[in-house]
């Protein structure tokens, strides 16, 4: 990926930005409160269970369809759901890293139905001829008018439809504010500093390149997708003296930050809000500085062995009323209005998920060049084995 | 000195005893005690990519376990009696396939294998008479190559043993009698070598059935126990992974306790 | 049909296995480390030295098996001899085997799950919490070199106690009664009759622990933290996240020689210091 491309789209970003600030928050509002009749009705219409529809009911797709997502992502009963009508038994795998799935996917024989790649990976997955092209025909629940394309956008490449979108988010940081006199930081600068000072053995940070790097370079003010040598120095050199006062370098970390061994982490929209929900006293940041906007996607890995349940599981998670479940449960954002449109009010508000305006101005895209430029890798390796 | 066999074997049971403490948590998580339940071994036994996962280690750890077995004795039996530079290769072999870490055989057979697919897979389709050709991949068939290489090695050596404290005469005069050479394997070497051999397959067998480094690299789209414990633990550890642990000790202890009855008897009988 | 060609047939597929197994994989990874690394990750091919002058940026992980399995080794060795000798010479015979037995048994659950019991042991909610509780505060295990060395010894002391207690229960008790009844005091009956009696266990139960350390990944991936990195989990990452095979290759090609050079001089020193015996070690 040049730099050429980077720029157009960034500077397409920007503008879809200011139109978001424009109009679309008031939209979203108007449609969390007018949707919310039809939605009570639609929901209590699916709780007594899935009627089959015709691409379930089309019958034989196999006894299982293996998916590769990410930790906490999912409602449990959503695909107990899925197997009560469908008959196929839903096989999760978790991983860490978009690096780790291409990996797994390049080596060959994954033997996964679907997965869940990120915004950035899409453009490498197709150059390597690691993805399937969708059928859009295949998921009746598809309907391509009703995604936001600025999240949906990066699943079309070269206009061939590879991915449809999942869940959008951003990347901030989440901090148990009991431990620090009960104020709330408010940049990566802080997140750096009191790790190195306050908050000593007690900070978690990502276990792979695009955020862990990212937000170091954010503390100097640097673009998140950085590549340039003197700045990814400079990154690095935070890294490694940040390193001795680190409790983790894991992607997992939810269950450090509820049994109080870490107080802050490198976070996820969705994490971050599953754990202000049990736990009011962790609460989710993103710096001023910028950090990351994401998108993830459903996708079908070329030579899934499960073809028919790959597509009978995307349309299955892309009915609105499923999808409003996992939402509700995740505590993702969605890009899809016909699920808004289902989801009570006080999540269409939520600062958590729908971030000020001005703090998501600053957010990036991570780029496809970071994926696969060998010098992040090499510092981030460097940095773990420091 | 009693005492301090006691805190050895507290240090090696504690974590036990929470592993199985925490298999009968009423609660999701695995940290936090809210009250008794049997729930999740119900769970794990009625959930399919368990049991799957369970039949896939024990198919593995088998057939590993009797190819290393048998291949290793025939090996070791035939080394006995060469010499000169095959016996020097066998020797170097044997050598570096013990003492190469399993992470490196996982590497090794990984690159080497996915190597030797992309070399094999065009020729197998170009000569292959009719239909869809076969697919070379990763799976059951490289999961139990890996496991047996090490597994091998280890029964050779085990075996050689038992062969070199063994006394040659009794083979000599076997053969002296007239006996065939199979007639003497037979007669006098096996039932010499078997409590080797037993021992090589049940420690292949234990090896292969925990091993997780050289499956996580070579186990393509199967999912050995071991690999679906390290996935779920990132899925967020439940109980259920501990009453599964719970249920492959007590097996194993079952297991362990009936050989020793059947050991028992068989020795009074005898 | 001669001896000869019988052994060559009964060589045979022990011979295919090591080929297609061991010889060809090896051989590719030493081909891969004089490769270079794909755009998108892989290999492409090409002789270049690079990956080997790139060594140094692992310098750490090295450091850190090269300190951590000797360590790791000694300490269990410490841990596991006075429980061997306590089952061999001290325990009530009718006792023993189930004794033995029951240093085996947590072997038998998956060290992964045992490793994960230790998280919770050695985490907030564990030992440091008793420890606050009897008034020594901010104690942290967790994610630290001493939780990695706990857990290699937890994994591997049944490997340690069985060689050696193999070795000292083959002992002639007879000669430690003559011993002391010469007048030897119990220590100098252990550092003159006992310990050089057990070499031979003691050898292999390190070689054994030894060459399992070298290669580690999951123990210093689960109680490290991330932060304790061996070379295990340098080639994890180096394969399954920045997918660099070549500069993996060459990583994989370091640590098989290092363990070569290391295991022969460590099994040439054993056999000087005279414990030349059938059961030595594993050759």
């Amino acid at each position: 990926m040049t730099n050429d491309t980077d720029y157009i789209s960034k500077r397409k970003f920007m503008e879809e930005l200011y139109r978001y600030r424009r109009g679309s928050v008031t939209r979203r509002h108007f449609l969390g409160v007018t949707g919310l009749g039809t939605a009570t009705a639609v929901l209590a219409a699916a709780v007594p269970g899935l009627r089959p529809r015709p691409a379930f009911a089309a019958g034989d797709i196999g006894d299982r369809v293996v998916l590769a997502t990410w930790p906490n992502y999912h409602d449990p009963a959503n695909f107990e759901a899925f197997t009560a009508a469908t008959g196929a038994a839903v096989d999760v795998n978790v991983f860490g890293s978009n690096e780790e799935m291409l990996a797994k996917l390049q080596a060959g024989g994954s033997g996964w139905d679907v997965f869940v790649p990120t915004n950035y990976t899409i453009t490498t997955y197709v150059g390597e001829g690691l993805i399937e092209p969708l059928d859009a025909a295949r998921m009746a629940n598809y309907d391509p008018a009703a995604f936001d394309a600025r999240f949906a956008g990066p699943g079309n490449v070269d206009g061939t439809l590879y991915a449809v979108s999942k869940n959008w988010g951003t990347t901030g940081y989440a901090i148990n504010i009991s431990k620090n006199d009960n104020v709330t930081p408010t940049t990566w600068k802080e997140f750096w500093d009191m790790t190195m000072d306050s908050f000593s053995g007690r900070t978690m940070v990502h276990d792979y390149q695009l955020t862990t790097i990212g937000n170091a370079l954010k503390y100097f003010g640097y673009s998140f997708n950085s590549v340039d040598p003197k700045e990814l120095a400079d990154a690095e050199k935070l890294l490694l003296d940040a390193k001795p006062h680190l409790f983790a370098i894991n992607s997992d970390y939810q269950p450090s930050m509820r049994s109080g061994d870490a107080w802050m982490t490198m976070c996820w929209t969705g994490d971050g809000k599953q754990m202000n929900r049990d736990m009011p006293e962790i609460v989710y940041v993103l710096g001023k500085e910028g950090g990351e906007l994401w998108s993830d996607f459903y996708a079908i890995p070329k030579g899934a062995p499960h073809l028919d349940a790959a597509y009978a599981l995307i349309d299955f998670m892309l009915t609105p009323e499923v999808n409003a479940k996992e939402a509700l449960f995740h505590g993702y954002p969605v890009a899809d209005s016909r699920v808004n449109a289902l989801l009570p009010a006080e999540v269409l508000n939520d600062p958590i998920l729908y971030p000020a305006a001005e703090l998501l101005d600053a957010l990036e895209f991570g780029a496809a060049a970071t994926l696969t430029d060998p010098n992040r890798a090499e510092l981030l390796a460097r940095f773990k084995s420091a | 000195m009693r005492i301090y066999a006691a805190f050895v074997y507290l240090f090696l049971y504690i974590p036990i005893g929470v592993i199985a403490l925490f298999s009968f948590n009423a609660g999701r998580h695995a940290s936090q005690f809210q009250g008794f339940s049997t729930q999740w071994y119900g769970k794990a036994l009625s959930n399919p990519f368990v049991m799957e996962a369970l039949q896939t280690s024990l198919i593995v750890a088998l057939v590993s376990a009797t190819c290393a077995s048998v291949f290793g004795t025939m090996a070791a039996v035939a080394l006995q009696g060469t010499k000169g530079p095959l016996r020097t290769a066998f020797d170097l072999l044997i050598y570096v396939a013990v003492m190469i870490p399993g992470i490196v055989i996982g590497i090794a057979t990984l690159i080497g294998l996915v190597t030797l697919f992309d070399q094999l897979n065009p020729v197998l389709a170009a000569i292959w008479p009719g239909g869809p050709p076969p697919q070379l991949s990763m799976g059951y068939g490289s999961l139990i190559a890996a496991h047996t290489l090490f597994t091998m090695a280890l029964v050779i050596i085990i075996i050689r043993a038992r062969l070199a404290g063994m006394d040659r005469a009794l083979a000599e005069a076997s053969s002296d009698l007239y006996a065939t050479p199979m007639g003497t394997f037979r007669q006098v070497t096996l039932p010499l070598i078997f409590p080797a051999i037993l021992a090589g397959f049940l420690l292949s067998f234990t090896f292969s059935f925990d091993d997780f480094i050289i499956a996580f690299f070579v186990a393509g789209s199967e999912t050995t126990l071991p690999i679906y414990v390290f996935s779920s633990i990132r899925r967020g550890v439940t109980p259920e992974i501990n009453a599964i642990g719970t249920m492959v000790l007590a097996a194993s202890l079952l297991l362990l306790i009936a050989a020793q009855v059947l050991l028992r008897t068989g020795r009074r009988r005898g | 049909m001669t001896q000869r060609s019988r052994n060559f047939l009964l060589l045979a597929p022990a011979g295919a296995w090591f080929l297609v197994m061991l010889v060809i994989p090896l051989t590719v990874v030493l081909i891969f480390s004089f490769g270079e690394r794909g755009a998108a990750g892989g290999y492409v091919p090409a002789f270049t030295l690079e990956q080997y002058a790139n060594l140094p940026a692992r310098w750490a992980a090295f450091k850190n098996t090269l300190i951590l399995a000797p360590a790791g080794t000694l300490a269990s060795l410490l841990i596991a001899y006075p429980l061997a000798y306590y089952l061999a010479v001290r325990a009530d015979p009718r006792w023993k085997t189930a004794l033995l037995v029951l240093v085996i048994v947590p072997f038998w659950t998956s060290i992964l799950i045992r490793s994960y019991a230790w998280i919770f042991l050695l985490g907030g909610r564990g030992i440091p919490a008793l420890l606050a509780a009897i008034g020594i505060e901010d104690v942290r295990l967790i994610n630290t070199p001493f939780a990695v060395l706990i857990g290699i010894v937890y994994g591997y002391l049944p490997l340690m106690v069985f060689p050696i207690f193999v070795n000292l229960d083959r002992l002639d008790k007879r000669l430690l009664e003559a011993s002391s009844d010469l007048g030897a005091s119990p220590w100098r009956t252990f550092l003159q009759v006992t310990l050089p009696m057990s070499l031979p266990g003691i050898a292999t139960g390190c070689l054994l622990v030894f060459i399992l350390l070298m290669g580690e990944f999951l123990i210093p991936a689960i109680l490290g933290g991330g932060k304790v990195f061996f070379v295990g989990n340098a080639l994890v990452d180096l394969f399954l996240q920045s997918r660099n095979w070549a500069y993996g290759s060459a990583v994989a090609a370091t640590l098989v020689i290092l363990m070569l050079v290391s295991v022969t001089a460590y099994m040439r020193l054993i056999r000087r210091l005279g414990a030349q015996r059938e059961d030595v070690a594993l050759m």
